[in-house]
């Protein structure tokens, strides 16, 4: 895989410059980048020529996002690339949550997709105690809200 | 890290939205953050079936209905099947799943001698049937009931069960003598195997699976499954029959036949 990777390179190949909200640039092919729709509406702007601005992505989850952006145009097949993307979101929950803000801010929706799946995976099931020990949520409900919702939500504790 | 303070709303409600009505509900009890995300109509509008509005608006109480949020709705149609088809079919929601179920009522059956008032009779039976009105048997030797349903109305990917509901009068009888022969078929295709059940089963008689009551007043027993796999099947059709010449029956009400999904298929 890695052979075919490089040789494809031609000449006709544009590459975008992003740059991380702590000032890392990375080269990415056009192809690749324009899976996101904010970098491609960047780009439509005429940031193109020049480094592309992101903002509100720093640099070590930038690099997890380029690895993705590059696997998903490197024409892998179907069952490869699935394997790939199980063992991509595999990562601890901070790094998730990274994940899901710069896919939701970059505006990648296969890849927001498949994350917002793994976590919808890791909820289904489990008891609102259980969820908020695995996500570190406080319990903010008083004792009469929260018997309040457990009564109008009853079908569900069954 | 919360994770309920660090994604935003939408990113929230898109994992939710990917879970299922019952985690839903228990997600809402996690914090006011997850509730507001949990209990959104982006999430509960994707466990609505495709076409609930077409559906909801073609009933008389569809303002009502549509002005409700999307998690209401859904509960709604969970609890609360409506008449659609001018009022011989309702229609609800299966609630673990989101799933369809229509219920054909006696009035879109096909009844022999259902038209004969010697045979049958039709009557409402406010608070006890959905129906404006019922069938009541009065007395019939050739007992053949059927219903149809166009699988393109059903959720696709999906087992159905067809349930034959109904109850006894207080003057039943010729149902624990002679059982009788249910069947499900694709419309047009050869039938497979029909079962064989007693409606009011003799004391004395084990049966696997006995009419069971509703929990609504009413009984049903099932007349067997079929899968719908992408809605192009056509119709399916349903029969109950009992025309053994020598056996009379009597005091049968039928509310209707039910289309609703099996469990956890």
């Amino acid at each position: 895989m890695a052979s075919s990777e490089s040789t494809t390179t031609s000449t006709t190949t544009k590459v975008l410059r992003l740059k991380s909200s702590d000032n890392e640039i990375f080269g990415v092919e056009e192809k690749a980048a324009l899976q996101s729709e904010t970098i491609k509406s960047l780009a439509e702007d005429g940031y193109s020529e020049d480094v592309i601005p992101l903002f509100n992505v720093e640099k070590k989850t930038l690099a997890k996002i380029v690895e993705w952006l590059n696997k998903h145009a490197s024409g892998s097949s179907k069952e490869e690339l699935k394997r790939w993307d199980a063992d991509f979101v595999d990562v601890d929950k901070d790094v998730l949550y990274d994940l899901l803000l710069a896919s939701n801010y970059l505006n990648i929706e296969v890849l927001l997709h498949q994350l917002a799946q793994k976590v919808a995976d890791m909820i289904k099931g489990k008891k609102p105690e259980e969820i908020r020990q695995l996500f570190g949520i406080k319990n903010d409900f008083t004792p009469e809200e929260e018997a309040e919702i457990r009564r109008e939500n009853a079908w569900a504790f069954e | 890290m919360d994770m309920s303070k660090v994604l935003p709303d939408e990113c929230l409600a898109h994992i939710i939205s990917l879970t299922s009505p019952q985690d839903a509900c228990r997600f809402a009890l996690v914090s006011h953050n997850c509730q507001s995300a949990a209990d959104s109509d982006v999430v509960w509008e994707g466990f609505l079936p495709s076409k609930y509005l077409e559906i909801v608006s073609s009933t008389t109480s569809s303002s009502q209905l549509t002005s409700l949020s999307k998690k209401k709705l859904y509960l709604h149609l969970c609890n609360n099947p409506i008449l659609i088809n001018n009022g011989i079919m309702s229609f609800a929601l299966e609630k673990q799943s989101g799933k369809k179920c229509y219920m054909v009522g006696a009035r879109g059956l096909s009844i022999i001698w259902g038209n004969s008032p010697d045979y049958w009779t039709w009557k409402p039976l406010p608070y006890q049937s959905r129906f404006s009105e019922v069938a009541e048997l009065r007395f019939v030797w050739w007992l053949h009931i059927r219903g149809w349903i166009e699988t393109k109305i059903l959720s696709l990917k999906t087992t159905y069960a067809a349930y034959f509901v109904f109850k006894f009068t207080d003057y039943k009888s010729g149902f624990s003598e002679r059982p009788v022969e249910l069947s499900v078929n694709f419309e047009g295709s050869l039938g497979g195997e029909n079962r064989h059940v007693f409606l009011d089963v003799p004391p004395e008689f084990d049966t696997p699976r006995p009419p069971r009551e509703r929990g609504d007043g009413w009984m049903e027993i099932e007349m067997g499954e079929f899968f719908n796999d992408n809605g192009d099947n056509g119709s399916v059709v349903c029969g109950l029959r009992e025309v053994d010449d020598y056996t009379s029956k009597h005091g049968l009400i039928v509310e209707g036949i039910e289309f609703r999904p099996k469990e956890g298929r």
